[in-house]
This record gives structure tokens, C-alpha cells and sequence, in this order.
């Protein structure tokens, strides 16, 4: 009997004839659609920019009292309505929204990683919370706030909430892959001693796991300042987001507005800093 | 001990990884198992303690078919069965002595896995495991900074934590230096000689097979094509062994 691999044989002449270039890829119906759609979205960009000018539009003016407005932000950021120690305190508030926001949502997306990854879980469950997920991820963050105002009413516990949820859908779809990147080797291993599925969690996966969950909470840590930020102003859940609304569109006083951009970006630095140890601490 | 009967596994349910592969192993012996690549032995070993369901078959561990155990129950068995790992698949971020007490964790509670409770006792034995495959100093580091052969002496100390009748080692030398690979080797016969374990190995290498072997069982296209002692082991039998579409010997099978 002939085995199959056997009659495998390499062509040792290539077959003459005219020498036709090669090409490294074929070409795809993919690409086609994208170049298309880019070129229609190009086409009515560019067809739509004169009718949203505004008639008594003048660029010049326009640009000068930009630049005029950018020089009293960040040139001469100076206090008027509130104080320096206020404006701690509800700069304190937004990072407390994110802070409890990202504790009660990486709580929660940890048992749901848990019983939506590929590692652990049945297809049938791993695909039903990531689809449901997916659906949540889809909306954004300040709009669950605002659907949630409905309920609570605008103000602090619509925010939580509205914040928590988007966070939990995001980080459960992070925590799950974290953990379906995890070798399925680890895990047979413990089940081939007789290891029960709690003790697998908590020996095999959560110390392999430390790192990435580390680093994915800090990252939707700094996103959900940013969303406290937002949604104080959106949702009048309070933080330095409701002062900068109010400063900006109600008092016009851009060198207050200067002032808080420059705190916010002293706490955004700091958080750059403690990422990067962080990241340190990953790949030591 | 364990005795394998008729074994066969299909993974895609046409072509057969295993047909009809049956052998025993005994106390306190170094069984091994040779043959070339793709032959079936990891689908032996993995069969032995069901991390692959097979077809058919039966496989006695203490007179109890393996094939025939609920859940709980293979978590029970699975207890008692020691397996060593090419890659020594450590928990690389935890200690040395932390990865031996997960030896220990399938005859404890759920609330002893989760807040990692040990008794002295536990903790004593682990240590007295890390001495015997000379790791003593090495207790408390992390696994992810051992060599690869302190590792795979870190995975012998997990199995032996498991007080196992019989270790299961799929290639466990096959990242090794030969230097580690004999102090491995030294340690799976002395476990057999002195603790009376059975000790069932996949080799690639011949000449250790031959030093540290008592029994050899050679496969060749999922088929049992030779099985005897090691003085039995001749050239020409290895030959055989690895022959392209081996046949069982003709003296063999009537052995059966
Ligand atoms: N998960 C799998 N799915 C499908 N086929 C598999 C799988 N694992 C093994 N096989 C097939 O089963 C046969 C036996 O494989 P096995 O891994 O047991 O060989 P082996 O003797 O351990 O080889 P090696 O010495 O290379 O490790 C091979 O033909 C292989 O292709
Ligand atoms: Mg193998």
C-alpha cells in the first residue's frame, strides 16, 4: 500500500512559458469596499464643508479671538468665582466618581470573565455575555448616564451607575481575553492533579493574571476620569466637569476654564507616571 | 497497578490515532515508552488519567476503569496520578514551594484552594520534597527565574506532593541538557526503587530508555509493536520500533 505521504513530490522544473509577474496578494473584495466607501465619504466631506460655513463667517476674526481666547486660558489662568481649595475638592469628586466607578465595574467584569472565557466557560455561555457586552460596550459611556437620569434622575447616582455599567462591559471583554491568552496547558495541568475549579481560579489563573488586570483597571481608570469629567458637565453629576461647564458657558470666564485645565492635566500626568510603574512591574 | 486494554482513540473519527494498544505497568518499575513522532504515546499518557476521552477500550487504575468514572470521581483518581510535563507547566509568578503544595490541593476544600490553606504538616512535606530533588534553597523563589531543569525537578516535588501511585511523564528530559537530564532521570528511578511508584515515561532518547528502563514498550502507528524487558531490547528491535508501518512481531502477538 502506497502511504499518501509518499506520493507527494516536488516539481523540480517550473513550467516554462511567458514569465508572468507575481503578485503578493490577491485582490480582495475587502479592500475594494474600503477604498470605495472611503472615496464616497471623501467625496461628500468635501461637497458639505462650504454649506456648513456660516454666511457671516470671517476666518480672520475667527481665528483671532480664538488665539486671543487660548492666550487667557493657558497665559493667564487667574480665579474669579471660586477658590483654589474648592476647585480640590471637586477635582477630588471626579477622581472619586472614577475611582469607585472602576472599583465596583472590575469586581463585577471579574466573574463575568470568568464565566465568558473560552478557558473555563461553555462556547454557548462565552458567546452570550460577549455579545451581550459588545451590545453595552456599543453605547456610549455618557449616554448610559443619561438613559440611567431617567431613572435616578440627573446627578451623581445616574453617573455611578451609567459609568459602572460601560466599565464592567469593557473591562469583562478585556479581563477574557487576558484570560483566554492564558496557555490551556496551565490549566490542564491542575485539573490532571484533581484541582476543583475554585481552586484552579485562584492558584493557576488569577496569579498568571495579576499583571494585565492590573494594567487593563488602570486604563479604564483614566478613561473614567475622563468620562467623570465629561458627565459632570453632561449629566450635572457634580466634579470639575460641572465647574468647567459652568465657567465656560455660563460665566465666559476663560481664565478660570484655564485654571482647571491645568489641574486636570497635573492629575493626568500623574497618572501617566503610575502607569508607566506600573507597566514596570509587568515586564519585571 | 494500571493495565490498558484495548485502548483506541480516533480524534477525528476517521483516521486512528490508537488501535487496540493494551500493556500493563508495575510497582516500583520504570516503564517506557518509545517511538517515533506521531506514533501516539502523548495520546497514551493523556488517555491514562482522561485529559483525552478515548474511543474504546479500558483502562484499569487500581482495578476501577478510568473510562468509567463520573466527574467526581476522575477528580478523585486524578489525585493519586502524578504527571510531569515537557514544559513543566509551573504557575511561573509563584514560589517553588507554593507550586508543590498545589500537589496536595485535590484532597482539600474549596476554601483551602481559594485562601491557599496548608497545614504545617503540608508545608513540612513540601519542603522535605524540594530537599529530596535538591532544590531546598531554591523554596522560596519564583519558578519564572529556575532553570528549565530546576523547573522540571519543581514539577517531580508537585507530583510526589500528590503521594501518587503511579507518575505519568510525557518527555520529560526533552528540554533538558544532558547534565539535568540524568539528575531527572537519577530521580524518577530512585522514586521508583525506593517509594515503590510506578513511573511510565515517553522518551525520544533510546540510550536513556535502555539505562534507565526496566520495561519498554514501543509504538508505531498507534499499535503496540513491542513490549518486554529491557535486555530484550536489541538493535534490531529498536529498528522495528521505528520502522515506517510497523508490524506487531509475529512472537509478540502470541504473547497475548
Ligand atoms: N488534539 C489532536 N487533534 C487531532 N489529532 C491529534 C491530536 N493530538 C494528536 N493527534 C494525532 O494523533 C496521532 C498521535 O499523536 P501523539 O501526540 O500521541 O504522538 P506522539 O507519539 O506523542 O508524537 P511525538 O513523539 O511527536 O510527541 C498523530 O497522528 C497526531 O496527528
Ligand atoms: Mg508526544
Amino acid at each position: 500500500m502506497i502511504k499518501p505521504e509518499n506520493q507527494i513530490s516536488i516539481p523540480t522544473q517550473l513550467p516554462s512559458g511567458p514569465r508572468l509577474s507575481i503578485p503578493l496578494r490577491f485582490r480582495d473584495r475587502r479592500r475594494v469596499t474600503i477604498l470605495l466607501t472611503l472615496a464616497v465619504l471623501g467625496y461628500i466631506t468635501l461637497m458639505t464643508l462650504p454649506t456648513m460655513i456660516p454666511s457671516h463667517f470671517k476666518l480672520t476674526e475667527a481665528l483671532m479671538s480664538f488665539a486671543e481666547n487660548i492666550k487667557i486660558m493657558f497665559l493667564q489662568p487667574r480665579l474669579v468665582n471660586t477658590t483654589f481649595i474648592s476647585l480640590l475638592g471637586v477635582l477630588g469628586q471626579s477622581i472619586l466618581l472614577a475611582f469607585l466607578t472602576t472599583l465596583i465595574g472590575s469586581v463585577l467584569a471579574f466573574f463575568f470573565a470568568l464565566a465568558s472565557t473560552r478557558r473555563l466557560a461553555p462556547t454557548s455561555l462565552v458567546l452570550g455575555i460577549q455579545s451581550f457586552m459588545a451590545v453595552i460596550r456599543a453605547i456610549p459611556t455618557v449616554l448610559w448616564v443619561l438613559i440611567y437620569s431617567v431613572v435616578f434622575g440627573l446627578g451623581a447616582n445616574a453617573a455611578v451607575v451609567g459609568i459602572t455599567f460601560h466599565s464592567v462591559a469593557y473591562l469583562t471583554k478585556v479581563y477574557a481575553d487576558s484570560m483566554d491568552e492564558l496557555s490551556p496547558e496551565i490549566i490542564e495541568t491542575m485539573q490532571a492533579m484533581g484541582l476543583k475549579k475554585s481552586a484552579i481560579i485562584r492558584q493557576a489563573i488569577i496569579p498568571n493574571l495579576i499583571p494585565s488586570y492590573l494594567s487593563w483597571t488602570f486604563i479604564r481608570f483614566e478613561i473614567n476620569f475622563a468620562d467623570a469629567i465629561a458627565v459632570g458637565a453632561a449629566a450635572g453629576a457634580g466634579g470639575i466637569g460641572y465647574q468647567l461647564f459652568m465657567s465656560s458657558s455660563f460665566y465666559f470666564n476663560f481664565h478660570e476654564v484655564g485654571v482647571m485645565v491645568y489641574m486636570i492635566l497635573a492629575f493626568a500626568l500623574v497618572l501617566e507616571i503610575i502607569s508607566y510603574r506600573l507597566r514596570a512591574v509587568k515586564h519585571q | 497497578m494500571l493495565t490498558v486494554n484495548h485502548l483506541a482513540k480516533s480524534y477525528d473519527g476517521e483516521k486512528k490515532s490508537l488501535t487496540d494498544v493494551s500493556f500493563s505497568v508495575h510497582p516500583g518499575e520504570v516503564t517506557v515508552i518509545i517511538g517515533p513522532s506521531g506514533a501516539g504515546k502523548t495520546t497514551i499518557l493523556r488517555s491514562i488519567n482522561q485529559l483525552i476521552r478515548d474511543d474504546d477500550g479500558e483502562i484499569l487504575f487500581d482495578d476501577t476503569d478510568m473510562r468509567q468514572l463520573n466527574r467526581s470521581q476522575l477528580r478523585r483518581a486524578r489525585c493519586r496520578i502524578g504527571m510531569i510535563f515537557q514544559n513543566y507547566n509551573l504557575i511561573e509568578p509563584l514560589t517553588a514551594i507554593e507550586n508543590v503544595l498545589h500537589g496536595c490541593l485535590g484532597t482539600k476544600s474549596n476554601l483551602a484552594g481559594i485562601f491557599s490553606l496548608y497545614s504545617n504538616r503540608e508545608k513540612e512535606t513540601a519542603l522535605k520534597l524540594l530537599e529530596k530533588v535538591g532544590l531546598k534553597d531554591f523554596a522560596y523563589q519564583q519558578c519564572r527565574n529556575l532553570s528549565g531543569g530546576q523547573k522540571q525537578r519543581v514539577g517531580i516535588a508537585r507530583a510526589l506532593m500528590q503521594h501518587p501511585k503511579i507518575i505519568l511523564c510525557d518527555e520529560p528530559i526533552a528540554s533538558l541538557d544532558p547534565k539535568s537530564t540524568i539528575t531527572v532521570m537519577d530521580i524518577l528511578r530512585d522514586l521508583a526503587i525506593n517509594d515503590g511508584i510506578s513511573v511510565l515515561i515517553n522518551l525520544h532518547q533510546v540510550d536513556i530508555a535502555r539505562e534507565y528502563a526496566d520495561h519498554v514498550i514501543g509504538i508505531n502507528n498507534g499499535q503496540v509493536v513491542f513490549d518486554d524487558r529491557t535486555q530484550a531490547l536489541s538493535d534490531a528491535a529498536i529498528t522495528g520500533i521505528y520502522q515506517k508501518g510497523a508490524v506487531p512481531e509475529r512472537s509478540l502477538v502470541h504473547e497475548f
